[in-house]
């Protein structure tokens, strides 16, 4: 697969971008090809901020809405999530927060680089997306750019990566529809920072599927912009069997 | 769309009202400007959460057809775009099973 070094196995099949704009292909350093089991040191460093990921984890679990929701999805969807299997705390090379490693099901979620647990819910929201579309359809990760950029496209834009607040605090200003143009950059530098391909390739790819990706809000229904939508939206996923046996 | 007596709204008419008055929030225009540069039209969710509280109390066929007319094009809305990739019959078979080097051991 185009970008992981040969050593280290497969690699993320989609990940989060880093916040400076630069990728890095090679992300995750301690991905084994085999035998070095990635959850090795999980519990160790009780007393060091390592355990801080598995805590901030738990927390988003049980009580992010964004991740409730995705996660009785999942359920719904025959990938029932369980978070020894399918989540990992690892430490990552360059800035990236996170990724999903469609060759092994499992969320890889950089400790070293997550800062806070707003941060936290965020990535995993963004995972989840992925995991999401794993789950629901046939994504060829490693084969299909454009699969890839759908993927990303959704996550960037139903994931909160790129409210208002956020693009504030990255000193990106706009207001008019920047959201539109917040979800095309930041899908762009995810697609690099896992596949080495050129700036070019990456967008052409964006801009073929953007039309159809970013106006697919599932699980959600809409565009949660805001832990409130995330709870109507969750509230109308509780509701759907009566919903579609009364339209 | 269901017949007769077994039929009731999509949606509880609490729902409906939650999502006008979401709708009309100067919060939810910021973020629909945000995404879509242009103000957001809320009148749909009056109408339908009117249909519903009709059919509550006098349970009107035609508040019944309005609803289920109106929630009909929010579906056709929302399938409206074509997929980039050829969904799923059933999960990925690898999904619950154990990581590689934890089959191993």
């Amino acid at each position: 697969m185009a970008g992981a070094g040969d050593a280290r196995g497969p690699g993320p099949a989609a990940g989060e971008p880093p916040p400076q704009q630069r990728g890095a292909c090679q992300v995750f350093p301690e991905r084994p090809a085999q035998g070095k089991p990635p959850q090795e040191g999980f519990l160790s460093g009780f007393f060091t901020n390592d355990q801080k990921c598995p805590l901030m984890l738990l927390k988003t679990l049980e009580t992010n809405p964004y991740v409730k929701l995705l996660l009785d999805a999942m359920k719904h969807s025959g990938c029932a999530v369980n978070k020894d299997r399918h989540f990992s705390c690892e430490d990552c090379n360059g800035n990236v927060s996170g990724g999903f490693d469609a060759s092994t099901s499992q969320i890889v979620l950089c400790q070293n680089n997550i800062s806070n647990q707003a941060h936290m819910s965020r990535v995993v929201t963004h995972e989840l997306i992925h995991a999401f579309d794993h789950c629901r359809a046939h994504v060829n990760w490693f084969t299909n750019v454009r699969h890839l950029a759908c993927s990303e496209v959704r996550a960037a834009n139903l994931s909160g990566d790129c409210s208002l607040v956020n693009e504030i605090f990255r000193l990106h200003f706009g207001l008019k529809q920047h959201h539109q143009t917040c979800v095309r950059d930041r899908a762009i530098l995810s697609i690099l920072a896992v596949r080495n391909i050129s700036k070019e390739v990456a967008q052409k790819a964006v801009d073929e599927v953007f039309e159809s990706c970013f106006n697919d809000h599932e699980p959600f229904g809409r565009i949660p912009h805001n832990k409130t939508y995330a709870r109507y939206a969750h509230r109308d996923f509780q509701n759907r069997d009566r919903y579609y046996s009364n339209i | 769309m269901a017949d007769g007596g077994c039929w009731r709204p999509p949606r509880p008419c609490e729902a409906y009202r939650a999502e006008w008055e979401l709708c009309r929030s100067a919060g939810h225009f910021l973020h629909h400007y945000y995404v879509h540069g242009e103000r957001p039209a809320c009148e749909q969710w009056r109408r339908d959460l009117a249909s519903c509280r009709e059919w509550e109390e006098r349970r009107s066929a035609e508040a019944q057809r309005s609803l289920c007319e109106s929630e009909r094009a929010r579906v056709q809305a929302a399938r409206k775009h074509a997929l980039v990739w050829a969904p799923r019959q059933s999960p990925p078979a690898d999904w619950h099973l154990p990581l590689p080097q934890e089959k191993d051991e």
